[in-house]
């Protein structure tokens, strides 16, 4: 009877059209004459007050596929003075659900500002958003600034140059100062271990397997796990197989590996040095060092345990358990938290995790062909993008969450303090951080015209969000910053296709059909891969990548390859 | 012959006459029901207009007449992959069990509520168990898992100090088990709420009856079976033809928050795989044929157990 709800997928969204476009048909008479009358006063304004922008209040509705937990409807201090600056109030729509995405794209009834990530194609494909190119010649001076050489990776194809996406989600010029994934090991391991070299998966297993041996369980009696990870949809892609990539001294394209040569993609299970790193994974269960429920628990429980202090080793990004780590924190556990190492399966490969990517483009907001004064929009986005916009969002007004001394931006402590250990408040009443995808931004390590860092992850702040546990074992290896334990990025040459997981791949192509096919595959495979005796490791690998190329995963890659090959050419100008 | 004709045509334009002159008479009714036929037409019927969809290269945003056309590559599409099938078997074997259950758990339930005596203690009993009927399934989906979970989940800690096993299971990593622990679930959630309708069911018999049957001798039992049972039989048809009917459209909460990786080829079910293949890659038009498969099938079980409890029953809902 529950069925009856889902009465199959055609039903629903035949309806949402079917309403969607009686709702257009009805609103579109009247929404005109407002818009009309809006454009009039809002000319007749520009003529008296200031000749140039526009700062009347004006609504635009905004679609963002990333949920923000803590947004406050523009009521934080931040969101306040953007008004305040260009007149502009944006009411958020978060799309809580994959399919809202979608939905909306199929409805034709779209939002003035659409942030889809991954989805744009499928707005800009039906011909709902705007081509910017001349709106941002026009009214973007300081967004042409921040993309600078980059413009070219703004556009859309090779065979429509228009630009269809602001690119809000990459930083301009990022450099990162730290590290956050994916090897990660408990303080106390490590301090008891006696600080060895943590080089090799042969290190990083030395040091779980004798804190485990020495404490099978916790101070309050609970069993002391290995290694936990977490398979819980999508995010088996993080804590189980991308590590492969940066294990095997690879560079990260999401499922795939893009050889820098040839640019070649290979589906990533495929490289026989990844085997090497399952095998592995399977011989870590096999001595029972992984913890039994890693393929089954869900993030609540896999975040419960390593909040309790239990588990020594994590392979995971930081973003996915920073919770825990915040709970271990509160309660004073600072040696059951993490620090992060660069492991590789042996000394031959180098770890690519900081290699540059240059800027991404990507993700980033478009604007409906609906939207009223769309120059308003730009206006707003240039702003942000303007160095005093630039400020405001990651630093906040000056003098109250931040001060000037000698010359240089200082966050007081009380600041500091409030941000560190209540991170989310400290969001949703400052809006120190909630804007940074909604606008164009410059990445860490970019200095403004005063010389001050853009953003607040500079070397020396890094190090005071750092725990005196986190720095006695930085101190111990003679570092200074996790980063440190890496190859630096001077030692990669940027790739010039930027990062594949960012292509937007057409909607309907073979390849996108495909990769659903090969998707359930690899989450199947790969945990009974791992859970298998070592006896049977290579007979099941065989069988996984036979059924791999039985799903046509070769028809993938050359599409992939071709996809590649076509960005490399957009970008560079060719 | 004339007389013939005369004789047939008479009553023909009897019967017309007495439509017509009915309707006239009804008048207001048939505008009382005209809001509902409109409402019907525009949700139930109108929407139907989207199964064009399935035949097209859909596009959204575009015109109706800027579509391509495709035939029937999506269906075809559909019966080729081999996990369709996979994913069929699973939806009909939850199906099934949660049929099979879910029918006959509430009447013995419903039956054993309506002997207790004691006023105050059925009634409590029957709030405790419609209220997790209420609980949202994320919410059961959670305490399940950490039921079955091998670290201090209650039912493996129970079963190692009963020593049934000797080390505790990874239930919800075994495919064999997930149908049942899915079913189970489903019992635990909606047992007491479908009880309801039975027990409404048996209020309705005569009381009558019952003194009649213990004047003739009938023990408790002989009350059950002779009055109770027959007494609902006709609302257990019903509501067991509406459900064959929804056999393959068991949605998809519980299997979706109950899975994981490891049971993936147990765990999937038909509107999942339809969200995956379909909505998740915008294949509007592959999602749409799916569910046209769905409701094709559908009506065609409703059919058919109508059809079966008609001959056997001579009871039916058409």
């Amino acid at each position: 009877m529950k069925g009856k709800v889902l009465k199959g997928t055609s039903l629903l969204l035949a309806s949402v059209m079917l309403v969607g476009s009686l709702a257009a048909c009805s609103s579109k008479e009247e929404e005109k004459k407002p818009a009309d009358e809006t454009g009039k006063t809002n000319t007749a304004e520009n003529t008296t007050e200031t000749p140039t922008t526009d700062k009347s209040p004006i609504t635009y509705t905004m679609l963002a596929a990333d949920p923000s937990p803590d947004w406050n409807q523009m009521q934080d201090e931040v969101g306040k003075k953007i008004t305040e600056k260009t007149g502009v109030t944006l009411k958020m729509d978060f799309a809580t659900d994959a399919n809202k995405v979608a939905l909306v794209a199929a409805s034709g009834e779209y939002p003035d500002i659409i942030s889809a990530k991954g989805s744009s194609n499928l707005f800009v494909d039906a011909g709902a958003v705007l081509d910017l190119t001349d709106l941002i010649d026009q009214y973007g001076p300081n967004l042409k600034k921040v993309y600078g050489d980059y413009w070219n990776r703004l556009k859309w194809s090779n065979d429509d140059q228009g630009v269809y996406v602001v690119p809000t989600y990459d930083g301009v010029g990022n450099t990162y100062f730290d590290a956050g994934g994916a090897f990660s090991l408990q303080h106390q391991a490590v301090e008891e271990a006696g600080y060895p070299q943590i080089k090799t998966v042969k290190d990083y297993e030395k040091v779980i397997a004798d804190y485990v041996a020495k404490h099978p369980t916790t101070a309050d009696g609970k069993k002391t796990l290995g290694l936990s990870l977490l398979a819980d949809d999508w995010r088996i892609m993080i804590s189980v197989t991308n590590p492969a990539f940066q294990a095997t001294g690879a560079s990260d394209d999401g499922e795939i590996y893009i050889d820098p040569k040839t640019y070649q993609a290979t589906f990533h299970y495929r490289r026989p040095e990844e085997k090497e790193y399952f095998r592995w994974l399977n011989h870590m269960n096999d001595i029972g060092l992984i913890d039994p429920e890693s393929f089954v628990q869900k993030e609540d429980q896999y975040k419960a345990k390593i909040a309790q202090g239990r588990v020594v080793g994590v392979i995971d990004q930081k973003w996915g358990f920073q919770s825990s780590i915040d709970s271990l924190k509160k309660e004073g556990k600072n040696a059951a938290t993490y620090g992060f190492y660069s492991v590789q399966m042996d000394d031959k490969t180098v770890d690519h995790t900081f290699e540059p990517t240059g800027f991404m483009g990507g993700y980033g907001l478009m604007i409906s062909k609906d939207a009223k004064n769309p120059e308003r929009i730009i206006q707003m986005l240039d702003y942000l993008a303007s160095e005093e916009g630039q400020v405001l969002i990651n630093w906040g007004i000056e003098g109250k969450h931040y001060n000037v001394e000698n010359g240089k931006r200082v966050i007081p402590q009380a600041v500091q303090d409030q941000k560190t250990n209540d991170a989310s408040n400290f969001k949703k009443t400052t809006g120190i951080g909630l804007y940074n995808n909604y606008g164009p931004h410059y990445g860490d390590g970019v200095q403004d015209s005063t010389g001050n860092y853009f953003t607040t992850n500079f070397p020396e702040q890094i190090q005071k969000t750092y725990s005196e546990e986190d720095k006695k074992v930085l101190a111990a290896y003679g570092k200074t910053t996790w980063k440190d334990f890496y190859p630096s990025e001077k030692e990669f040459a940027a790739k010039p296709w930027g990062a594949a997981w960012n292509l937007p791949v057409p909607s309907d192509s073979d390849a996108n059909i495909i990769y659903n096919k090969l998707t359930p595959i690899v989450r199947k495979r790969i945990p009974e891969i791992i859970l298998s005796k070592p006896s049977e490791f290579d007979a099941k690998w065989d069988a996984f990548l036979a059924e791999l190329d039985k799903n046509g995963v070769k028809k993938y890659e050359e599409e992939y390859t071709k996809y590649i090959q076509e960005r490399v050419n957009l970008w560079s100008g060719r | 012959m004339e007389a013939i004709t005369l004789n047939e045509k008479k009553p023909a334009g009897a019967k017309n006459k007495g439509f017509w002159f009915r309707m006239v008479q009804q008048k207001y009714l048939y505008f009382m029901t005209i809001p509902f036929v409109i409402w019907v037409f525009v949700f139930s019927y109108l929407p139907i207009w989207g199964w064009t969809m399935a035949f097209q290269k859909y596009r959204p945003a575009r015109s109706f007449w800027d579509q391509d056309w495709v035939g029937f590559k999506h269906f075809v599409d559909l019966f080729n992959d081999d996990r369709f099938y996979l994913v069929m078997r699973n939806t009909l074997a939850m199906s099934f069990m949660s049929l099979i259950a879910g029918f006959t758990i509430p009447i013995l339930f419903a039956v054993l509520l309506n002997e207790l005596r004691n006023q105050v203690f059925k009634r409590f009993v029957q709030t405790i168990s419609y209220l997790p009927h209420f609980v949202s399934w994320v919410v059961v989906a959670g305490i399940v898992t950490k039921m079955l979970s091998i670290d201090g989940g209650v039912i493996n800690d129970l079963l190692v100090w009963l020593h049934i096993i000797d080390k505790p299971i990874v239930f919800m990593g075994e495919g064999k088990y997930f149908w049942t622990i899915v079913t189970s679930s489903d019992i635990w959630k909606e047992m007491g709420w479908n009880t309801i309708i039975y027990l409404a069911a048996i209020t309705g018999i005569d009381p009558e009856q019952y003194e009649a049957a213990r004047v003739d001798g009938a023990g408790r039992w002989r009350q059950i079976w002779h009055i109770t049972l027959p007494g609902i039989r006709t609302t257990i048809s019903v509501l067991l033809i509406m459900s064959i009917g929804h056999l393959i459209q068991i949605g998809f909460e519980k299997q979706f928050l109950l899975g994981n990786p490891r049971v993936i080829d147990y765990s999937e079910v038909l509107d999942l795989y339809a969200l995956n293949n379909g909505l998740a890659l915008n294949r509007f038009s592959f999602g749409t044929a799916i569910s046209i498969f769905n409701s094709v099938v559908s009506v065609i079980l409703l059919f058919v157990a109508n059809g079966i409890f008609k001959r056997v029953t001579k009871e039916s809902i058409m």
